[in-house]
């Protein structure tokens, strides 16, 4: 009873502007039934959240001199400087999500034992991935923004 | 095996017939047989008849008001249901989040404006069914007891869009629930009680708006859906819409149905064994079902098959009510005004329309315009069906013999009316009258 | 049937598509991507380029928690470019925010940095409007029910539009900052500076407290008064207090646009508790009550005698704005230029202290000021003696009588609105007539106690007096006195004072008179409002207290011509009961004998 069948219908077959009408009537409801659940879904993905946002400022690129390997647990991303480069690597273990914390040879996870070179390849324990690499930009008043929703390959690093 | 061929599965997707079959035990109807036969053959078909009178479809008769109610009942759980995953029923987050709701979020701004309208407009037409149904005399025998549970759903209608009317937490909201609970405070003896009950606290507050989001989510919709379905249970035991006593057409014979059963059968030493098929069973199908309309061997003319008649008559009431919600949706907005104030009462603090003819009664007297003066009209709402026992002029609007029983009803219908365009329109600050011109 | 179904299915069909297409193309995404073509235009660098290729259009949104209540602004979504700086000469919404070192904003390395981030102040806490909005109407507060519309920009439609005219200025803002910024010195508030020095020099610490700063208690607490109501219902309240409270006894003070500004701008910045306060602070704040600390009253010389000290605090307390002395003239309340012949010693010091015990329905607040200063201008008054110069009794009337009896003589003075009882209205001819010429001449002699009626007796010489009186007939009354007949009304009253006799008294008041006078005979019963001259209010003491048993007799079984009393022998009061009705006025004016 979905789409619009071909109807064996003999009272049907013999009046054209029924079929016609109940065809167009189907196609119709079809239509915007599938209107409906296509917007029933946009509605549901929200649009604005209300916890952390996944796009902000660290701040300006004199505030890491070089060398430098910060840890910032609140937006859960490390930031690391080489010279004038500048990357921020996730400290989310790929494994289940815990925090992970720096350490001399790069960083390690608590709970499961996953450790990760500087760079975030993975060298030990259950995780499957290397870090994720977050995608910083230099904002045209001059602040450095991470934004965890877009991931860059390993290695990409901002120069500034 | 239907021993029908099937011609559905060669025509649609390249599906396995057998699949096809599997969730569609039967094609569609292409003979008198099957589309009798879809009254039994489909879960949700199930509810109709297999006949219908002709009357019963003329859109003059009813205007399909009942359909009308229940499928704006239905878009408002749609809506409603969507419209809880953005709501929060908090004093400090509830008005928030309908701001979201009107910006942040897509399709917002529709979802609550097909639901705030759909409210009103239930209100409405149940209003409208139920003076339908009493100007056709269609609450006569055996019809008595529908008409109770319609009068309860009308005030689980109200009840609905009461506690709904408190969630956006506006102004408008709070104070128009702040006087309708104190309508219901002057109720004898239970009503002190019955207010705190509802408001949870001495005034209206978080527990207030917690309780009505409970009652308009959960609670009236449940206890709406099972009257719903009694309901309509009762139209068909009753033997279908109230009409006139029909015209019987000359006696046919019964009609009987075969109902083949595809699987093996128990089966008893017997020669239909021995051929290697299986028995039928016949069944009469009248002779399962009592009630006036079905009577066997007296077979109305004045009748067409459900499938497809009623079911197009259902689909276009469905599709007319979603399109007059979605239009007047798309052209209005749903009110939201200032955030709660508890320091300022707007001036005039007006209750919903519908219970203004009671807040204007009420300016008189807080006793018998809010609980006497509805409680005795309540009553003899209900009552009507045992009052008025005359079994003459049912199923045709505005019958002669029934003058007196529509004359009282219109009157009191009439002064209703009144009361809420003047509450509506002439009465403003301080609940002076004022000129609306 | 099938007819009607394809059609319905139709127009649900084309609904459905309308309503998704709507959704799909709102403004904020239309300005994100024309932002997003500007600034692909001025990308220098492929890697830019990039960049601004792969962004879409999403709702940019700051949460707001630092700053009291959670607040959600989504103005970025529109005003995208607000902190590129490339954008300082683009099109709202596509413009940069100011920069300015008035802000804290630091010009560094070529480039400016930003004090106040957008990341932690939103842009709600200095700019109202409505945050969560994502269309112009609704973020900028344009409907009436948004109580915070952007502040100094967007008018509300029904705003008076002569007021929304004087509302469009980014100075309003200063009101904001002062939520954090409430150092009464900090540079980027001089307007709320200017209107808290106006909220004392005009005279309103003594009606209204604000946490903190007054203690006056007749008007409303203005402490939150910036947070309840928006700029135009301040702006017009001061400038026409009656056309938003009709009963208002509220002066309607003339002010200069700039100071009203000025005002407008301190008393939006009262919000409560404000976000520098702690909430120890602010709960020890709402306990207290203040002694107002006005500015230049402390630098007063400690050698002055109380009575140039009296004279200084006279300027610096705000009297002015109301009273009249000399030059000045605040237009609102009576002429003190010759207080020191119509009042004595214990007057002054009983009215400043609570001026309603000695005029019971007077709008003057009591000022809580220490009893050194009352004393100090009390003092000053008194030594106000010289008479008025001797003019032309029209000129008489229009220097001395002219303020509150009016220049048509109708009782319509520039202070009568403020009195109670209202200055008589000298045109009601019947009134005029009614009574002798002698009880005229001692009201102007000795004035009328209990009312604003000051005694002229020192300051006018009797021939004086009866100049004015013959001036006031020719000019105002309009009829020739009359021969008046003799009443048969006793001197004193016949029935003696007792309890029951004043209870007796008390139940025909209960039945006859309290549609005008009240329940409590004060004057404000429901009928009072819309009669003229008002009821009299029969528990002003001093007024009773002085008023002979004759003339009150006189008033009640008789009536009072040219007002509302009628003569109530007509409508069955016996002499007897007229006495016991006085003996309960007299029970009421007991206190204080």
């Amino acid at each position: 009873m979905a789409a619009a069948p071909k109807t064996n219908d003999p009272v049907d077959q013999q009046m054209p502007r029924r079929q016609f009408l109940s065809w167009f009537s189907g196609i119709a409801l079809f239509g915007s039934a599938v209107a409906g659940v296509f917007s029933t879904f946009v509605f549901l993905k929200p649009r604005a959240t209300y916890g952390q946002p996944n796009r902000f400022s660290i701040g300006r690129p004199d505030e890491f001199p070089p060398g430098a390997r910060l840890a910032i647990d609140t937006k859960r991303v490390c930031i690391v400087r080489e010279g004038n480069k500048i990357a921020a690597i996730s400290t989310t273990c790929t494994h289940l999500g815990c925090i992970i914390a720096p350490t001399e040879t790069g960083f390690q996870c608590p709970c499961h034992g996953s450790q990760f070179d500087v760079d975030g390849n993975v060298t030990g324990g259950p995780a499957p991935k290397p870090l994720s690499w977050f995608q910083v930009s230099l904002t045209p008043s001059g602040e450095l923004e991470v934004d965890k929703d877009n991931e860059i390959q390993t290695g990409t690093y901002l120069s500034v | 095996m239907s021993k029908e061929s099937n011609s559905m599965g060669k025509t649609l997707l390249d599906l396995p017939a057998n699949v096809w079959r599997s969730i569609f035990r039967n094609s569609l109807p292409s003979s008198d047989r099957g589309r009798a036969a879809t009254s039994f053959t489909n879960f949700f078909l199930h509810i109709q008849p297999v006949r219908v009178s002709r009357q019963a479809l003329r859109p003059s008769y009813t205007m399909g008001l009942g359909l009308i109610s229940f499928f704006l009942f239905v878009i408002l759980t749609v809506t409603g249901i969507l419209l809880m995953f953005y709501y929060v029923p908090s004093t400090t987050q509830a008005y928030d989040r309908m701001l979201d709701l009107r910006s942040a979020v897509a399709f917002g701004i529709i979802l609550r404006n097909m639901h705030r309208w759909a409210a009103h407009a239930m209100v409405a037409v149940v209003f409208l069914h139920m003076c339908r149904v009493f100007l056709t005399g269609s609450y006569k025998p055996p019809r008595e007891f529908n008409w109770l549970i319609g009068v309860a759903l009308f005030l689980l209608t109200l009840l609905s869009s009461f506690t709904g009317y408190l969630l956006p937490w506006d102004q408008l909201a709070f104070w128009a629930i702040t006087v309708g609970t104190s309508i219901a405070g002057y109720a004898p003896f239970i009503g002190k009680a019955l207010k705190f009950m509802l408001l949870g606290d001495a005034t209206v507050g978080q527990e207030a708006l917690l309780r009505f989001y409970v009652l308009h989510v959960v609670v009236l919709p449940l206890v709406l859906t099972i009257t719903v379905a009694i309901h309509f249970w009762r139209i068909r035991k009753d033997g279908g819409l109230a009409k006139p006593e029909p015209k019987l057409a000359p006696a046919l014979p019964a009609v009987e149905v075969l109902i083949a059963e595809p699987a093996p059968v128990l089966v008893a030493a017997s020669s239909s064994a021995a051929e290697g098929t299986a028995p039928a069973r016949r069944f009469t199908i009248q002779g399962l079902v009592r009630g006036p309309l079905i009577q066997v061997g007296k077979l109305e003319e004045d009748t067409v098959f459900s499938w497809p008649s009623l079911l197009i008559a259902e689909l276009f009431v469905l599709m007319l009510t979603i399109a007059g919600v979605l239009v007047v949706s798309y052209f209005f907005n749903a009110p939201l005004e200032q955030p709660v104030n508890v320091m300022h009462p707007p001036n005039p603090a007006k209750a919903p329309w519908y219970f203004l003819g009671l807040q204007e009664q009420v300016s008189y007297s807080a006793f018998w315009g809010g609980i006497g003066i509805p409680g005795i009209e309540l009553l003899l709402l209900a009552l009507v069906p045992y009052i008025d026992r005359g079994k003459d002029g049912v199923g045709r609007w505005f019958a002669r013999q029934r003058v007196l029983a529509n004359s009282v009803f219109l009157f009191f219908v009439f002064v209703n009316i009144v009361l809420i365009v003047i509450g509506t329109f002439f009465r403003g600050a301080n609940w002076q009258f004022v000129s609306p011109f | 049937m099938r007819l009607a179904l394809a059609v319905v299915s139709l127009v649900v069909l084309i609904g459905s598509g309308a309503v998704v297409y709507d959704q799909f193309h709102s403004r904020w995404e239309d300005n994100q991507k024309a932002y997003f073509n500007q600034a692909l235009d001025l990308a220098k660098t492929p890697a830019e380029r990039e960049s601004i290729e792969a962004r879409s259009p999403k709702i940019e949104q700051t949460i707001v928690t630092a700053f009291g209540a959670q607040r959600i602004d989504r103005c970025e979504s529109c005003h995208i470019a607000v902190d590129d700086p490339r954008f300082d000469s683009g099109h709202q919404p596509l413009r940069t925010h100011p920069y300015s070192e008035a802000m804290g904003d630091v010009f560094n390395n070529g480039r400016w940095e930003r004090r106040h981030k957008f990341s932690d102040f939103g842009c709600t806490s200095c700019h109202d409007g409505q945050g969560r909005g994502l269309d112009k109407a609704d973020a900028h507060g344009e409907e009436d029910s948004w109580p915070e519309p952007l502040l100094g920009y967007t008018s509300q439609p029904d705003w008076k539009k002569e007021t929304a005219a004087h509302l469009h200025d980014k100075a309003f803002l200063q009101a904001n900052c002062a939520q954090c910024h409430t150092a009464k010195d900090f540079a980027g508030t001089p307007m709320v500076a200017h209107g808290h020095d106006l909220f004392f020099k005009t005279g309103c610490y003594g009606c209204h407290r604000i946490d903190g700063i007054s203690s006056g208690t007749l008007g409303p607490d203005l402490t939150e008064v910036g947070k309840e109501r928006k700029l135009d219902y301040l702006w017009g309240h001061i400038v026409n207090p009656r056309e938003y409270t009709p009963t208002s006894i509220m002066p309607q003070f003339k002010l200069s646009d700039d100071d009203e500004k000025a005002l407008v701008i301190f008393l939006k910045s009262r919000r409560g508790a404000n976000l520098s306060e702690s909430p120890v602070e602010a709960f020890t704040l709402k306990a207290k009550s203040v002694t107002p600390a006005l500015p230049g009253v402390a630098e007063l010389d400690a050698s002055l005698t109380p009575a140039a000290r009296g004279e200084k605090l006279i300027a610096t307390l705000a009297c002015l704005s109301c009273h009249k002395l000399d030059d000045h003239d605040g237009g609102i309340s009576p002429d003190l230029s010759y207080e020191g012949l119509m009042r004595d010693q214990g007057w002054l010091m009983d009215h400043f202290k609570s001026p309603r015990s000695r005029v019971p329905d007077s709008n003057m607040p009591a000022f809580g000021l220490p009893q050194s200063d009352f004393e100090a201008i009390t003092a000053y008054l008194l030594s106000r003696t010289t008479p008025p110069p001797a003019i032309s009794a029209a000129d008489t009337y229009k220097n001395l009588c002219a303020r509150c009896h009016g220049d048509k003589g109708d009782g319509h003075g520039i202070n009568s609105t403020y009195l109670d009882p209202a200055p008589r209205d000298l045109t009601r001819a019947e009134f005029m007539v009614s009574k002798p010429e002698a009880r005229f001449i001692t009201s102007i002699h000795d004035g009328v106690p209990g009312t604003s009626m000051p005694a002229w007796g020192k300051s006018l010489s009797d021939a004086q007096i009866k100049g004015v009186l013959d001036f006031v007939w020719q000019t105002y009354v309009h009829e020739a006195r009359r021969q008046l007949k003799p009443r048969k009304v006793p001197e004193q009253n016949p029935v003696p004072f007792s309890a029951a006799s004043a209870a007796r008294g008390e139940a025909i008041f209960v039945a006859r008179c309290t549609g005008c006078h009240g329940r409590k005979a004060d004057g404000h019963g429901p009928n009072s409002m819309d009669i003229s001259p008002r009821p009299r209010n029969l528990t002003n003491s001093a007024f009773i207290q002085n008023v002979s048993d004759h003339r009150l007799f006189e008033s009640v079984e008789y009536g009072v011509e040219g007002t509302a009393m009628p003569s109530w022998m007509d409508y069955g009061l016996s002499q007897s009961d007229v006495g016991d009705i006085l003996n309960y006025i007299h029970s009421l004016n007991q206190n204080g004998k």
